[in-house]
């Protein structure tokens, strides 16, 4: 569906219907800080800038308005991230 | 208000606080007030280990062919991760359960601590394997000058909060004259304390668990001790789950979406918040001194551990929204990541693939479309 995910404004890539965001991105080679992988540690939480994601697991960590968790999501669209 | 272990009064616990409120009376989880604690919970369960399951035998001579000075190292570390999970195998329910109003925290809470005494468990399995007299390190807990200083620290709140509560249910809010001494009870003040005690557990669970999981980490980087790392990778996972709750609460707390009392309480606690991090992570950096008054180990150093220990406290305050303190950015241990990550820790292989497996779970939302296929 040809969701271009856009980093820090620096780097972008396209989702291919990986699990998560997360290995979207460590497929495409970009740095991300991780831990639990389940949505309960919040070390790969990003700001989302731009754009929509839906949920594939949930947060069990609180988010602020914005944040999201790159292990948790996938790209509903093209969507800007800032790590 | 007596505590009743069924509150004979009809209540909506949806519209109850955390704490505080009626006291619980039907475990009823088909609705929450907050979903996350029923989330934390199936999570925890899913997440069921039992310390037997890891084999250590290759720990003992590991253990064996260990420097005098790497022993005291590894001993220490383990005597301080007792202390820490006695305390909180039995902390949350004493401290807690008693005013709790909401049916899947209070299940929480129980889920929470149970987890806590696997993790006791486990280092009394540990602990076995490597020595021949366990009473030696056990006893060392009570006795350690250094240890028992930790100790202080880590119950003070909670002890506090306990008193507290104790003098709250029985005498009800007002003046009253105890043992002699005048002693003055209300709600707000005990409040108080439930914010700074829930700020501690966090401390604890956020700073001083992980200062002592890098310890544990740092022998299996040089391939001993493995057998412990696997089992210190398992209460990782635990402890980062509970840490999740904990912040769940102080956020609750504070944003306002629970007790309306807590906010202005949360905002007033903020900087006595600030002081309970900075005051864990100069113990922490005092401990690494002790750590190492021997000598160091390939990889880990008084120095270094002190500035994972800046790393890590600055983390976790970010976690609350609070500022940094220390002007250390980046992790001085980055091979920590590695072991945190818990989606390979294995336990049993057949339950060990992805953390969030589900023993016999069921997908129980249906709606009209799951009965197409049928004929009759």
């Amino acid at each position: 569906m040809g969701a271009t995910v856009t980093v820090n404004e620096a780097q972008s890539f396209d989702y291919g219907e990986e699990f998560s965001l997360l290995d979207s991105m460590e497929e495409h080679h970009i740095p991300v800080t991780y831990n639990c992988r389940g949505g309960y540690c919040g070390r790969c939480k990003v700001q989302l800038t731009q754009g929509k994601v839906n949920w594939v697991q949930d947060s069990l960590v609180p988010l602020e308005e914005g944040e999201i968790l790159v292990c948790c999501c996938v790209p509903d669209g093209s969507i800007s991230l800032a790590t | 208000m007596a505590y009743s272990t069924f509150n004979r009064v009809k209540n909506d616990a949806l519209k109850e606080p955390m704490f505080f409120g009626q006291n619980v009376n039907v475990a009823r989880y088909d609705q929450q007030r907050h979903a996350i604690f029923e989330k934390l919970i199936e999570k925890q369960l899913s997440f069921f280990w039992r310390p037997e399951e890891v084999d250590l035998s290759t720990d003992r001579k590991d253990f064996m062919a260990m420097a005098e000075h790497e022993r005291h190292i590894f001993l220490s570390n383990l005597k301080y991760q007792t202390l820490l999970d006695s305390v909180q195998g039995r902390s949350p329910n004493v401290a807690f359960l008693p005013v709790v109003s909401l049916p899947e925290l209070e299940t929480w809470l129980e889920t929470w601590s149970f987890s806590e005494t696997i993790h006791s468990r486990s280092y009394t399995h540990i602990i076995r394997n490597v020595v021949d007299d366990p009473s030696i390190v056990f006893d060392d807990i009570v006795d350690n000058p250094e240890i028992v200083k930790r100790a202080e620290t880590v119950t003070r709140y909670y002890d506090a909060f306990i008193e507290m509560c104790s003098q709250y249910s029985l005498f009800g809010e007002g003046t009253h004259q105890l043992n002699g001494e005048e002693v003055v009870v209300s709600l707000g003040a005990l409040k108080r304390q439930l914010y700074l005690t829930i700020a501690s557990v966090n401390v604890l669970e956020a700073v001083r668990f992980y200062v002592s999981f890098a310890c544990s980490f740092a022998f299996a980087e040089r391939a001993i001790m493995e057998g412990n790392a696997k089992v210190i990778k398992l209460i990782a996972r635990d402890e980062a789950l509970h840490l999740a709750g904990t912040q769940h609460m102080l956020n609750l707390m504070a944003n306002g979406q629970d007790d309306p009392d807590m906010v202005v309480i949360a905002s007033s606690c903020k900087n006595e918040v600030i002081e309970i991090f900075r005051e864990a992570a100069e113990q922490e950096r005092e401990w690494a001194q002790y750590l190492f008054k021997d000598g160091s180990m390939i990889g880990l150093n008084a120095e270094i551990l002190s500035n994972y220990v800046d790393y890590i406290t600055n983390v976790r305050m970010r976690g609350l929204g609070l500022d940094e303190i220390f002007e250390t950015r980046t992790n001085p241990l980055p091979w920590m990541n590695a072991w945190l990550v818990s989606d390979n820790v294995q336990v049993a292989p057949q339950e060990a693939e992805i953390s969030s497996y589900l023993v016999g779970a069921i997908d129980s939302d249906m709606d009209g479309a799951d009965f197409d296929d049928f004929d009759l």
